[in-house]
């Protein structure tokens, strides 16, 4: 599942914005990713501006 | 929250410049509003360069309150440095403090009847025979509010909307990442005039802008790019680009990030009970990224049909659908006219910037399109392949 840098993220929610399983929320300043209904497609860890989300390779 | 222990005719989600509108105008036409937030301050985070057209339209006066800055044109930089100085007559905008622009719309909306729940999320909506029972979290509690029409104004996240079922989250490509810093020192052409910085290398996808805000300025870059990342262009812009020099004594006072989803509105903005209003729906302007002006007007249309279809006693889809052909008759041909734009110019080399910099001259009143496009292949034919489409 992807991975969140806690330490890197700016919440600003471009991730939840393409995230189309609805599995990212963004709970005030916590980006929360729902294992269940993650699918690895990686399309958050493209539009991130910070670089703080890690896809699974 | 006592909010979230009632009931309502409209229940709005997101306290940005579209939700607030939208329960301004469903609150002051005396339907039973709640607009919800999730953040505990509205308005933070911010996530914007701040300038905006005009507001009196909306009979919102200009006050030093929350204007910082008055803006009376832009200069276009092509990679080579040529400049190009747009203006539009004697039209003014205005760079803001969005976090305190955005409070007071909230506040305009409270003062005009509409309740307001912060520190609030809506995690989900639930049909329930007419109505939509909305799920919302406070303080780790879950709240169940029933409502007959939810205005989803949410933003760039765009949940609600897929919540009922409505299609609106984008490509990553279709988000213009951002990423900027609010500084103070920066040394500008003009402090009423905002600069643009286009170049496959200052900003892929996008563009790099500096815009004068008073004592500060935002200055920051959007880009299009599944490889590069926006701080890193940003921090490349700030040490190693046109701009650098007039930024060597500048310093952040604010860091700023998001995603403006640029490549125009969603397939359908309304549905029985639900309407979608701002960033959510995509009324933003692809090419500039421009959309607290859009997302005001368009927020105002959705409130104004939300509380016609209450007072009428039918929200069904064949009601609500009024909304979105307001809006399109209003705004659908500028934001189909700025994604054509858009598309062209990130077709364009680097040389061809240059080129199309050269043909638009020094100056520009007004953007008269033909005029423009005719300027440009009279100037430069070997830019006819791509503005072919726009005569
Ligand atoms: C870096 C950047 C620079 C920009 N610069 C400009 C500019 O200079 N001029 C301009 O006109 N536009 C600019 N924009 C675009 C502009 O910021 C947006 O178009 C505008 O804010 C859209 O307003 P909105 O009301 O639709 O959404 P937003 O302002 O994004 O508001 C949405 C609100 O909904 C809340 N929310 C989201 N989900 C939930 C939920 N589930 N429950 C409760 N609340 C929720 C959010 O916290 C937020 O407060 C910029 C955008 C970016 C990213
Ligand atoms: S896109 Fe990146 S910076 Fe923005 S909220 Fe998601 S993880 Fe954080
Ligand atoms: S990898 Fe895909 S499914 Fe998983 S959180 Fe990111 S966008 Fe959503």
């Amino acid at each position: 599942m992807v991975k969140v840098n806690y330490k890197r993220c700016g919440y600003c929610g471009a991730c939840v914005g393409v995230c189309e399983n609805l599995a990212i929320n963004l709970i005030e300043h916590i980006v929360v990713i729902d294992e269940k209904k993650c699918s690895d497609c990686n399309l958050c860890v493209i539009v991130c501006p910070l670089n703080a989300l890690e896809g699974e390779k | 929250m006592r909010e979230l222990m009632d009931s309502y005719d409209v229940v709005v989600v997101g306290a940005g410049p579209g939700g607030s509108m939208a329960s301004y105008a469903s609150a002051k036409n005396g339907v039973k509003t709640l607009l919800i937030e999730k953040s505990q301050e509205i308005g933070e985070p911010v996530r914007c360069a701040e300038a905006i057209p005009s507001i009196e339209e909306f009979g919102i006066k200009p006050s030093p309150e929350f204007v910082r800055n008055i803006i009376k044109g832009g200069i276009l930089f092509s990679p080579s440095g040529k400049k190009v100085v747009v203006t539009q007559g004697k039209a003014q905008g205005f760079v803001v403090e969005r976090k305190i622009f955005d409070k007071y719309l909230a506040v305009r909306a409270g003062r005009a009847g509409a309740k307001i729940a912060v520190k609030s999320t809506v995690v989900g909506l639930e049909r329930d025979g007419d109505y939509w029972n909305v799920i919302v979290e406070f303080l780790g509690e879950e709240y169940v509010v029933k409502t007959k029409i939810v205005i989803a104004a949410d933003g760039v996240e765009s949940n609600v909307a897929e919540y009922a079922g409505l299609k609106a989250k984008k490509k990553p490509l279709d988000i213009c990442s951002c990423a900027e810093y609010e500084m103070t020192n920066v040394e500008l052409f003009d402090k009423n005039m905002m600069e643009f910085y286009f170049g496959n290398d200052v900003a892929k996808g996008g563009y790099a802008w500096i815009f004068p805000k008073g004592e500060t300025a935002n200055v920051g870059l959007g880009v299009r790019d599944k490889k590069k990342k926006a701080i890193d262009y940003l921090e490349e812009f700030i040490e190693n680009s046109l701009a650098s020099d007039k930024l060597k004594n500048a310093t952040p006072v604010e860091f700023k990030v998001g995603g403006a989803p640029v490549s125009g509105p969603i397939e359908k903005t309304y549905a029985d009970g639900i309407l979608v209003v701002g960033d959510a729906a995509g009324q933003i302007s692809p090419l500039t990224g421009g959309g607290i002006y859009l997302a005001m007007d368009c927020g105002l249309m959705a409130g104004e049909v939300a509380s016609k279809s209450i007072k009428s006693n039918n929200w069904s889809e064949d009601v609500l659908k009024e909304y979105e052909k307001l809006w399109k008759e209003k705004h659908y041909e500028y934001l189909l006219n700025h994604l054509k734009y858009r598309k062209i110019l990130e077709k364009l080399s680097d040389d061809e910037l240059d080129a199309l910099a050269e043909a638009l001259g020094d100056n520009l009143d007004g953007i008269d399109l033909k005029k423009f496009v005719k300027r440009i292949i009279t100037k430069k034919p070997s830019l006819l392949k791509y503005f072919k489409d726009l005569i």
